[in-house]
């Protein structure tokens, strides 16, 4: 059972280790996929998931810092 | 028929984040074996394998059933929170913000906590043999992951699953060959840096993938992948120079 719940432990991580990046993460895929399905601006769309996941990286990134320096 | 620029991306990354997995695993059986015996340590490996083994086969045609969009998005959302998660960690390591992932390290401290696990002879090997397999099991269902998710298939193009498992096989061999060779910690596998490429691999899938789930594809269609690797890769060296301490940055 204690090999089950580890394995469950680190696949959860896997995905959910950070939990401000995995929200910040699923919100610009459904406001892009909003842009794309309901103003069908479909580019705009495909650089807004890029965009948003590079200032996701950035912020997770500078939180992360801060918190080591203290 | 595949052509280099559909099949390379997805040879490379699985090729390379197999082989950071394989190591971690390598290294975990390894410990194992120095402690009680290659006969555990092989014992829970091929346990952990055949599990794995029996995860893919049930996947496989569950996958099929579910609708090309979906899966995509699905797929594409989890990429996207894996490479940037394995991108985040690559960044804060190579910025000095974080220790680096160390191979000796791991091996001298599963092997203590093996030899301080184990007491008596047969409960020693079954203890021994655990470690194994759950090393063994997690680091290849990262693997498989990976594999899933950057041969998942797309409308009208051929399913990358082959190439991705050729890189993930090929990694596999690799480490095993070079690891039963010298029978030491793979300690000389430059882990940060591969991590660092494969995260900016998988980051740029995840945004490609979901992209395509959500109708929204890119301009360029496959060659675009390079396009956000590239400019994922620029990102995050921008993130290391801007996150490094600045004692660091003066003193280096």
């Amino acid at each position: 059972m204690n090999v089950v719940r580890e394995v469950l432990e680190e696949l959860w991580s896997m995905f959910v280790g950070d939990r401000r990046l995995t929200l910040l993460t699923l919100m610009v895929v459904v406001i892009a996929a909003a842009v794309s399905l309901l103003a069908k601006a479909t580019t705009v769309a495909a650089v807004l998931i890029f965009v948003g996941a590079v200032a996701v990286l950035a912020d997770a990134v500078f939180q992360a810092a801060r918190k080591a320096r203290g | 028929m595949l052509d280099w620029p559909t099949a390379a991306p997805a040879v490379t990354a699985a090729f390379v984040a197999s082989t950071v997995e394989v190591t971690e695993a390598f290294t975990i059986v390894l410990a194992v074996a120095s402690v009680r015996g290659w006969r555990p340590a092989l014992t829970g490996a091929l346990a952990g394998l055949v599990l794995l083994a029996i995860v893919v086969a049930a996947l496989g045609p569950v996958l099929n059933l579910v609708p090309l969009n979906a899966l995509q998005i699905v797929v594409g959302v989890l990429l996207l929170l894996f490479g940037l998660g394995w991108l985040r960690k690559a960044v804060l390591r190579a910025a000095g913000l974080m220790a680096l992932h160390d191979e000796d390290a791991i091996y001298q401290r599963e092997a203590a906590r093996i030899h301080g696990d184990t007491k008596s002879g047969a409960a020693a090997d079954g203890v021994a043999a655990m470690a194994s397999f759950q090393a063994v099991l997690l680091e290849g269902l990262e693997v498989v992951f990976i594999v899933l998710a950057v041969g998942a298939p797309r409308a009208g193009r051929p399913s990358l699953m082959l190439p991705a498992s050729l890189g993930a096989l090929a990694a596999f061999i690799v480490v095993m060959a070079v690891g039963l060779l010298i029978r030491k910690p793979l300690a000389l596998v430059p882990e940060n840096t591969l991590k660092f490429g494969v995260g900016v691999m998988l980051s740029a899938f995840g945004v490609f993938w979901t992209s395509e789930g959500i109708r929204a594809p890119w301009p360029g269609d496959d060659w675009a992948l390079f396009g956000l690797a590239a400019a994922f890769l620029i990102v995050a060296l921008a993130l290391v120079a801007l996150a490094r301490p600045r004692k660091a940055v003066l003193a280096s």
